[in-house]
C-alpha cells in the first residue's frame, strides 16, 4: 500500500512537470504580442520592442521558461504584464470564488442525483423509474448556459425573487452572497445532477447484478436492504470518480455559467487574459487548473484504497 | 440594491401612491434616508454598469478606453474640459489667454484644488505633469505633447505653455487623458491607486467586478450628489440589461446591444437617452494593395453598401449616417452621405468593369458586437454586387492588432475608431493600417493644425471631402451614445464625445 | 467491480455511460434513431433545399413573427430562422463528425496498440493519456482558437483531441477482452503476426464498443460547440450554426423568445439523440448484458 501511495506521488509529480512543458510550448506558439496590446493601437515599435525587453521576453525561450518554473517551485506566480499586479493573489481571489460555485453546485447535484438514481436504479422495470431515466437524458441534453438563462428570465426577471447576477464575497454580505449563488450553482448543479445521475443508476444497476447481492436477497432481504448493507460501499467507487473528475473540470467549465451570471472566477481570468495576450496569467491559471485535475486524480486513487482493498492487488 | 430603482420609481412619482408604496417597501429599504427626491447629497449611491474593465488604472503606460471612461474628470482633472457639445471649457484652469502667434498659452488656475493626498494643486504640478507625459508616459498618445517646447510656471496659480508651432489640436487634446493632472508625490502606484483632483476620489477595484469612487469630501467645486458611484463592469451586454431590470444598477453606461432597447422603451421605470459619440465605424479598406488599390473597386463597396439599411440590421437603427470620417459635432462636419448613394446597379457595373468578382476579398473583422454584427451585414450586400467575400473573425485585440493592424494583411476590416478628432490619426499617416497616402489631405492636416480656427475648419472641411470622394474606406455610420438608466438619474452625459464617462453631473430628482 | 471510464465533456460533463433498462433498449434505439435521423435529414435536405438563402440580409423583413412564408419567423438580419435551423444541422453533423473523427482515428490505434503492446510501452502511454486528461476539452479549445484563429474545424480537433484518452481508455479494455478469448489464444499459437491479430480479430470485436462511444462523443461536442459559440469562439458567422444563433438571440430574449426557442429545442434533440442512439446500441452490443438476457 504504501509503495502504491509513493509510485502514485511519482507520477503526479512527473506529470506535473511535463505540464509545465506543454503549457509553456504552447504559449510560445500564441500569436499576438503582450506588448502591442498593453500599448495599443497606435504604439511605435520601438516602444512595443522596449515594453518586450521590461517583460523578458526578448530573452530566449529556455531561459523564460526556466524563470517562470523556478518562480513556480518558489509558489510566485509572477507579474501580470498587462495590469502589473502580482498574479497569485489574483489566482487566488479568483479560485475562491469558483470554488464556491463549484462546490456548491456539486453539492446540489449529489442531492438530487444519489436518491433519484438509486430510486432510478430500483425501479427501473417500472414506468416511474423511466420516466426519471428519461427526464435525466433531456437534462443532459440541455446547455448549461441556457438553464442559466431560462432560470433568469423565470426567477429574476418574471417573478423578481432573486438577483439576475452578480458576485458579492460571503464576508461582505453574506445574505447577498447566498441570494446571487443560487440561481447560478443551480443552473450549474441540475445539469450536473442529470449527469451524476445516471452514473449512480449504472453504478447501482452492476452493484445489484453481484453475486453478494444476489445472496443477500435470497437470504430474504428487500432489494433496498440488500443494496444498503452491501451495496453501497462499492457503488460508491465509480460515482467517486466522477464526482472528483466532475469537480476539477468544472473549475473551467464553469465559465459559460459564470459569463452568463457575471461572477469574477477563473474562468473569467482565463479568457480576460488570453484576449490580452497576459501570457503569463494565462500560463499560470492553465497550470492550476491542470493541478486541479492532477491532484484529484491522485485523491480519488487513495480513495479506492481506502474504499476497495481489492484494488491493492489487482492490477488495473 | 434592490431598493434603490424601488427608491427611483418612487422619485419620479411624489403622488399618494408614494404613501402606499413606501410602507410596503420599507422592510426591503435599507437606507431609508435615500428616499425620493429629498436624498441628502453624500449618502446616496449609485452604480453604473459598463463594459470592458480596465486591466490597469495607469493610463500612462496602458492603452485603452476603459481607463479615462473611469478616471477622467472624475478622479483626475484636467486645465480644460470638453463640454455635451464639444466645446472646451474651463476646468482647474479658469481662464487661458493665447498669444498673437498663437505659440505662448498663459492658464490661470484655481487656487482652491487640492489633490486627495491633501497636497494642494499647483502649476507647478502642472509643469510636472504635462513634461511627464513627454517623458515617463509609454502610449502613444503622449506625442501629442511633442508639440510643447516649453511649460513653465509664472507664480503658483499662473502657468505658461510654449509650443514649437502654433496648433490648434493641442489644446483639444489638453482635455483628453493626456491633459491629466498628477502629483509629484501622488504617482507612486498610478495602477492601482490614482490620485487627483477630481469630485471623486478612488474607493476599491474589485478585480474581474467593480471599480467603486467615493465623493471627494474636499473638492474644490460643487460637491457631487452621490457618496459612492460604483462602476460595475459586464462582458455580456445581456448580463447587462437583466442587471438593470432587476436592480443591480441603476444605469447601463453604454448599451452594447442595441436590440435590447425595445424592453426599456416602453417601461416607465427606465429613461432611454440617445446621443451621439465620436465613434465612426469605418470600413476599412488596404489602400495600397490589389484590388483595394483601385478607386473603382473601392467606388464599387461604397455603392453597393445600403448604409440606412445596414444600421437598421445590425444597430437596429440607432445611430447616425456619415459621409465621412466627421462626426456632426466637429465644427467642420459636412453632409457628405450624398457622394455614394446606394445604387446597386453603378455597384455591379464596377465590378464589371474592374473583374474584381474573380478575387474574393477577405474582411477581416475583430471579435467585437458592432463589427461581427455590421460584417454580415456588408458581406451580404457586397455578394448582391457581385463581390466574392470571405469573412474573417479575429479575436478582438490581440489577433486583430496584429494581423490587420501592424501587418495590415487584410482587404477590408470593420471598427469604430472612437477617438476624438481622428481624421488625422486614420488617413494622415501612410503608415497607419489604412496605408491610404494622398499629398492633398497630408497637406490639408498639416495646413489645418498650423492655422488659424477659421483656417482650421476650412482645410479640414476640404480633408474630409478628398478622402470620402476617393473613398478611402467606407464610413457606415457613427455610433450613437446609448443610456438606459432609471428614471430620475439626472446628469447623465448624453453625449460620449469627450474620453470620460463625466460623473461630476449626476443627481437623483 | 469494473471501473467506469471517466470521459470529459465540453462544459465538463463526463459522458454518460450506463444502459438504460433492457426492456426499453430498443425504445431508446428507436427514438435516438429517429432523432438523429431527424438531424441528418435536415442537412440532407439543406443542400438541395431551403426556402430562402439563410445569409441573406434583407432589412425589410427583418424580426418577424412565425407565418407561412417564413416557418420560424426572421432574425434581426431578416434572414429566415428555418433555413438557417437546416443549413445549421450541417454544422452540427460537422461538428460531430470532426471532433469524433479525430478522436477514433488518434485513439482507435492507440487504443489497441496499448492492449497488445508490453507493459514497459503501454504504462507510459497511459500516464501521458493520464495527462491530456488534465487539459479539460473547453481549455483545449480556447487554447487552440487563441493560437489558430477562431473556426469550427480548429475548436472540433481541440474537443477531438480532448477526447481521446476516454476512447482509448474503451477500445483498450474492450481490446484486452477480446485478446484474451480463446480464439486469438489460438490464433497467437499458430504464430499469427501482431498486426494481423489487431487487425483481423481485435478491431472488429472491438467496433461495437467504439461506435457506442462515437455516439456519445458525437453529442458532447455539439454542446461543446454551443458552449464556445456562446463564448464567441465556435463557428464564426455568417455560417449558420445553431450555438450562434442562441447566443446572437440573447439581447432579444424578452422581445422575440422565438429566436432562442428553436435553436435551444434543435441542439436538446441532436443531444437527445445521439445519446439515446449511444445508450440503444451498448445495450445491444454490450456483451455484459447480453450474458444475463
Amino acid at each position: 500500500m504504501l509503495l502504491r501511495i509513493l509510485r502514485r506521488t511519482g507520477i503526479l509529480l512527473a506529470s506535473l512537470v511535463a505540464s509545465t512543458v506543454l503549457v509553456f510550448a504552447f504559449m510560445a506558439v500564441l500569436p499576438g504580442d503582450p506588448a502591442r496590446v498593453a500599448l495599443g493601437v497606435n504604439a511605435s515599435d520601438e516602444a512595443v520592442g522596449q515594453l518586450r525587453r521590461e517583460f523578458g521576453l526578448d530573452r530566449p525561450l529556455a531561459a523564460q521558461y526556466l524563470s517562470w518554473i523556478g518562480g513556480l517551485a518558489r509558489f510566485d506566480l509572477g507579474t501580470s504584464y498587462i495590469s502589473h499586479a502580482p498574479i497569485g493573489p489574483q489566482i487566488a481571489d479568483r479560485l475562491m470564488v469558483t470554488l464556491w460555485l463549484v462546490v456548491t453546485a456539486m453539492v446540489i447535484a449529489l442531492v438530487v442525483a444519489v436518491p433519484l438514481g438509486t430510486v432510478m436504479a430500483m425501479r427501473h422495470r417500472r414506468p416511474s423509474g423511466v420516466l426519471l431515466s428519461a427526464l435525466s437524458q433531456v437534462g443532459v441534453a440541455v446547455p448549461a448556459f441556457l438553464a442559466g438563462i431560462l432560470l433568469i428570465t423565470v426567477f429574476a426577471i418574471g417573478l423578481g425573487w432573486l438577483p439576475a447576477n452578480g458576485w458579492t464575497p460571503p464576508d461582505q454580505d453574506p445574505v447577498m452572497f447566498v441570494k446571487q449563488l443560487t440561481l447560478p450553482a443551480l443552473s450549474l448543479g441540475i445539469v450536473q445532477a442529470a449527469v451524476l445521475t445516471r452514473y449512480v443508476r449504472s453504478a447501482i444497476l452492476d452493484v445489484m447484478r453481484e453475486d453478494y447481492i444476489r445472496t443477500a436477497r435470497a437470504k430474504g432481504l428487500t432489494p433496498t436492504q440488500a443494496l444498503r448493507r452491501h451495496g453501497m460501499r462499492n457503488a460508491s467507487i465509480p460515482v467517486i470518480t466522477v464526482l472528483g473528475l466532475q469537480l476539477a473540470t468544472l473549475l473551467i467549465g464553469a465559465v459559460v455559467v459564470e459569463r452568463v451570471f457575471v461572477i469574477p472566477g477563473l474562468g473569467s481570468l482565463l479568457l480576460d487574459a488570453v484576449s490580452n495576450r497576459d501570457l503569463i496569467v494565462v500560463q499560470d491559471v492553465v497550470m492550476v487548473l491542470v493541478l486541479a485535475v492532477l491532484v484529484v486524480n491522485f485523491v480519488v486513487d487513495l480513495l479506492y484504497l481506502v474504499i476497495d482493498p481489492r484494488l491493492q492487488v489487482s492490477s488495473r | 440594491m434592490k431598493s434603490t430603482r424601488f427608491v427611483a420609481a418612487l422619485g419620479a412619482a411624489l403622488t399618494a401612491a408614494l404613501v402606499a408604496a413606501c410602507s410596503a417597501g420599507s422592510s426591503t429599504n435599507p437606507n431609508p434616508s435615500a428616499s425620493g427626491g429629498g436624498a441628502a447629497p453624500g449618502s446616496d449611491k449609485l452604480t453604473v454598469g459598463l463594459v470592458a474593465e480596465p486591466v490597469s488604472l495607469d493610463f500612462t503606460t496602458n492603452d485603452g478606453a476603459a481607463i479615462p471612461q473611469a478616471l477622467l474628470y472624475n478622479v483626475y482633472e484636467t486645465l480644460v474640459k470638453l463640454d455635451q457639445n464639444g466645446d472646451i471649457k474651463p476646468a482647474l484652469a479658469t481662464s487661458w489667454k493665447v498669444s498673437s502667434d498663437r505659440k505662448t498659452y498663459t492658464f490661470d488656475l484655481t487656487d482652491k484644488a487640492k489633490f486627495t493626498n491633501g497636497q494642494p494643486f499647483t502649476a507647478k504640478d502642472a509643469v510636472f505633469s504635462i513634461d511627464r507625459v513627454k517623458k515617463d508616459w509609454t502610449t502613444s498618445l503622449k506625442s501629442a505633447m511633442d508639440v510643447v517646447a516649453d511649460a513653465k510656471a509664472v507664480s503658483d496659480t499662473q502657468l505658461q505653455v510654449t509650443l514649437k508651432q502654433p496648433s490648434n489640436s493641442w489644446l483639444y487634446k489638453m482635455t483628453t487623458r493626456i491633459g491629466a493632472m498628477m502629483a509629484p508625490d501622488g504617482i507612486a502606484d498610478l495602477a492601482t491607486k490614482p490620485v487627483g483632483t477630481g469630485p471623486y476620489e478612488f474607493g476599491t477595484w474589485n478585480r474581474g467586478d467593480s471599480i467603486s469612487l467615493k465623493a471627494n469630501p474636499n473638492y474644490w467645486g460643487p460637491k457631487p450628489h452621490f457618496g459612492e458611484v460604483v462602476l460595475k463592469y459586464f462582458k455580456d451586454a445581456t448580463a447587462l440589461n437583466n442587471a438593470l431590470l432587476t436592480g443591480t444598477i441603476n444605469v447601463i453606461g453604454t448599451v452594447q446591444a442595441p436590440e435590447s432597447l425595445k424592453q426599456f422603451e416602453g417601461n416607465s421605470k427606465y429613461q432611454v437617452i440617445e446621443g451621439t459619440t465620436n465613434g465612426e465605424v469605418v470600413l476599412s479598406f488596404n489602400n495600397v494593395k490589389a484590388p483595394m488599390n483601385n478607386l473603382k473597386v473601392r467606388q464599387a463597396v461604397r455603392y453597393a453598401i445600403n448604409h440606412k439599411a445596414l444600421m437598421d440590421t445590425c444597430w437596429a437603427g440607432y445611430g447616425t449616417l456619415i459621409g465621412s470620417m466627421v462626426p456632426p459635432t466637429d465644427p467642420w462636419y459636412e453632409d457628405l452621405t450624398g457622394l455614394y448613394p446606394y445604387d446597386l446597379a453603378k455597384a455591379k457595373q464596377l465590378v464589371q468593369e474592374t473583374g474584381v468578382a474573380n478575387t474574393t476579398l477577405r474582411l477581416r473583422i475583430p471579435t467585437l458586437p458592432y463589427a461581427v454584427s455590421c460584417g454580415q451585414v456588408v458581406k451580404s450586400d457586397l455578394e448582391q454586387a457581385g463581390f466574392k467575400v470571405a469573412l474573417d473573425q479575429l479575436e478582438f485585440p490581440a489577433a486583430w492588432l496584429t494581423t490587420v493592424f501592424k501587418n495590415a494583411d487584410y482587404d477590408m476590416s470593420i471598427v469604430a475608431h472612437v477617438e476624438p478628432r481622428d481624421l488625422g490619426a486614420v488617413f494622415g499617416n501612410p503608415q497607419y493600417y489604412t496605408r491610404y497616402d494622398n499629398k492633398q489631405v497630408q497637406q490639408d492636416l498639416a495646413k489645418a493644425d498650423t492655422g488659424t480656427p477659421q483656417e482650421q475648419i476650412t482645410y479640414m472641411k476640404a480633408a474630409a471631402k478628398t478622402l470620402s470622394e476617393d473613398a478611402a474606406a467606407d464610413f457606415l455610420f457613427l455610433l450613437p451614445n446609448l443610456i438606459v438608466a432609471d428614471k430620475g438619474i439626472t446628469g447623465l452625459p448624453k453625449n460620449a464625445i469627450s474620453e470620460s464617462f463625466d460623473l461630476s453631473q449626476l443627481g437623483r430628482s | 467491480m469494473s471501473r467506469i471510464d471517466p470521459g470529459i465533456g465540453a462544459a465538463g460533463e463526463p459522458l454518460p455511460v450506463g444502459g438504460l433498462p433492457r426492456r426499453r433498449a430498443g425504445a431508446s434505439l428507436l427514438v435516438g434513431a429517429v432523432l438523429v435521423g431527424l438531424v441528418v435529414a435536415a442537412a440532407l435536405v439543406s443542400f438541395v433545399w431551403t426556402p430562402y438563402d439563410p445569409t441573406l440580409v434583407d432589412a425589410s423583413s427583418r424580426l418577424q413573427t412565425m407565418s407561412a412564408r417564413h416557418l420560424f419567423g426572421t432574425d434581426k438580419f431578416g434572414r429566415d430562422v428555418f433555413s438557417q435551423i437546416l443549413v445549421g444541422a450541417r454544422t452540427t453533423l460537422f461538428v460531430g463528425i470532426v471532433a469524433v473523427g479525430v478522436a477514433g482515428v488518434i485513439a482507435v490505434p492507440l487504443g489497441i496498440v496499448a492492449a497488445m503492446a508490453p507493459r514497459w510501452f503501454a504504462e507510459p502511454l497511459m500516464r501521458l493519456l493520464d495527462l491530456l486528461l488534465a487539459f479539460p476539452a473547453l481549455l483545449l479549445a480556447i487554447m487552440f482558437s487563441a493560437v489558430y484563429g477562431g473556426s469550427t474545424l480548429v475548436a472540433m480537433i481541440a474537443i477531438g483531441i480532448a477526447s481521446i484518452p476516454s476512447f482509448v481508455r474503451v477500445v483498450r479494455s474492450g481490446s484486452l477482452q477480446v485478446l484474451s478469448t480463446e480464439y486469438v489464444l489460438a490464433a497467437r499459437a499458430a504464430g499469427r503476426r501482431p498486426v494481423a491479430i489487431g487487425w483481423r480479430h481485435v478491431l472488429p470485436n472491438v467496433s461495437s464498443l467504439v461506435i457506442v462511444q462515437a455516439s456519445v462523443a458525437f453529442a458532447i461536442a455539439i454542446l461543446a460547440e454551443a458552449a464556445l459559440s456562446f463564448l464567441g469562439y465556435g463557428t464564426p458567422p455568417p455560417v449558420p450554426s445553431w450555438g450562434r444563433m442562441l447566443q446572437e438571440s440573447q439581447e432579444m430574449l424578452f422581445t422575440a423568445p422565438r429566436l432562442a426557442v428553436f435553436p435551444g429545442v434543435a441542439i436538446a434533440v441532436a443531444v437527445l439523440g445521439f445519446n439515446l442512439l449511444g445508450d440503444g446500441l451498448r445495450d445491444r452490443y454490450d456483451p455484459k448484458l447480453e450474458d444475463r438476457r
